[in-house]
């Protein structure tokens, strides 16, 4: 069963799709600050994820016919853009110092619990349990990378090994993660 | 490449550490490949609880203002008759975080199905069957189509005795009117006018006098008319939106 929320931005979307500037705003009032957060999360000073943002909407009205509700809740398509677009931003460029201080075990206990996912395609409860369970140093390269952006030579310079074996790590890291979602 | 490669290296894509480079061969690759893009999309809804996670923040008021700036003009392929009313800033966030609330409430009770009479059989989009916990004061209706953006809002308040119509994106065919239709336990349509693009309010009813059970069955439809609204007094073109009244 889909939320509510996720029917509402699906609908927004449909709207948007049909050229209706109305839905078009509402659909950037109710995603935007999330956007914006998982931008500046992603290591962007605000001006350049407020940039982001721009072509991420830019993006979403000449994209919206694109979305399949039955492909996913609509907020994870829109944060998939979003990210797309904050990562290659943030590979165009030369990798500056690691200022990260949180630890991927805080990151996984942010989690918003099941209540309050956007849908049953996307289950935190099970995310939350499965991270638990693989190799901290590959969670936390997994959590660093996906939530903050680092790279293999970043995630390699903070765990003093080769990027070639950060990318082994990433590897078993996802390897675990897909058996132990898949399998629950 | 194998499956298990392709998963580590969708993985890897939806993660962001793959280099410029690869991150290139890999987007071209996905633009071929539908099968690869549906191993990226499974790993973007395995993770996207992490970064739903994120605290918000609030963009800068002019972002909007630079977004609209570089959207490409209006469509005039007739989808949209009327860019006033396409335009407009909708529902106030306040109104609109409200009736989510109030939606999510009723959204496990919902679903009826039925025709209404006097001709208009239409789907009805929004259905409700709520459990009064006190004596209801408001009552609001989202008009819309097939679940897509709601056309108007329609709201009832008791109190006041008056009737708030507020567009959101109705879209009137050129050369003809949009007109709004009360239908209540009697199915007989009664005209609450011909829409604007303006929020409009109107006093009640008379059918709202009647009981709880008797608001909670009203419905509004939208229809099609001639320009200035049917000369019959009742409807005559197709029915367009429709939604129930629900207590709020």
């Amino acid at each position: 069963v889909r939320t509510l929320d996720d029917q509402v931005l699906a609908s927004l979307l449909a709207g948007t799709a049909a050229g209706q500037r109305g839905a078009f705003r509402q659909l950037y009032e109710l995603t935007a600050p999330k956007l914006l957060g998982v931008v500046m999360r992603m290591r962007h000073d605000r001006a350049t994820a407020e940039d982001i943002i721009q072509d991420v909407f830019l993006r979403v009205w000449r994209n919206a016919s694109q979305f399949r509700p039955d492909a996913g809740p609509a907020m994870s398509w829109i944060v998939s853009i979003a990210r797309n677009r904050a990562i290659d931003v943030l590979r165009q460029r030369v990798p500056e110092s690691l200022g990260s201080d949180a630890s991927g075990g805080e990151r996984i206990e942010s989690i918003p619990g099941s209540q309050d996912a956007a849908g049953q395609w996307i289950d935190a409860e099970s995310l939350r349990h499965c991270l638990g369970g693989i190799e901290p140093a590959h969670r936390e390269c997994l959590v660093l990378a996906y939530c903050e952006g680092w790279s293999r030579d970043e995630l390699g310079q903070r765990f003093g090994r080769p990027a070639n074996t950060i990318k082994t790590w990433l590897h078993r890291g996802l390897a675990s993660l897909r058996s132990c979602l898949d399998g629950t | 490449m194998t499956p298990d490669e392709a998963d580590a290296l969708a993985g890897e894509y939806v993660l962001g550490t793959l280099s410029a480079r690869e991150r290139d061969a890999f987007e071209r690759a996905l633009a071929r490949d539908a099968a690869l893009a549906a191993v990226v999309a499974a790993w973007e809804l395995r993770l996207a609880p992490l970064a739903l996670a994120t605290p918000d923040v609030t963009p800068d008021p002019s972002l909007w203002a630079r977004i609209t700036a570089a959207l490409p003009g209006v469509d005039d392929g007739g989808r949209i008759a009327d860019a006033t009313i396409a335009d407009r800033p909708v529902v106030d966030l306040q109104d609109w975080h409200r009736l989510r609330r109030a939606l999510d409430r009723w959204r496990a009770a919902a679903i009826t199905a039925g025709a209404i009479a006097a001709g208009l059989t239409v789907a009805i989009a929004l259905q409700s069957v709520v459990k009064p916990t006190r004596a209801p004061e408001q009552y609001v209706a989202v008009v819309n189509r097939g679940g897509n953006e709601p056309a108007m809002i329609v709201r009832v308040d008791l109190t006041s005795r008056t009737v708030t119509l507020r567009p959101v994106a109705a879209e009137a065919p050129a050369g003809q009117s949009l007109e709004l239709w009360y239908i209540g336990p009697s199915q007989q349509p009664k005209s609450l006018g011909v829409l604007t693009g303006d929020t409009k309010r109107l006093p009640i009813p008379a059918v709202f006098n009647g009981s709880d059970e008797v608001v909670a069955r009203s419905t509004f439809a939208i229809t099609v008319e001639p320009q200035g609204g049917s000369p019959a007094g009742t409807p005559t073109g197709p029915v367009i939106y429709s939604g129930q009244l629900l207590r709020e």
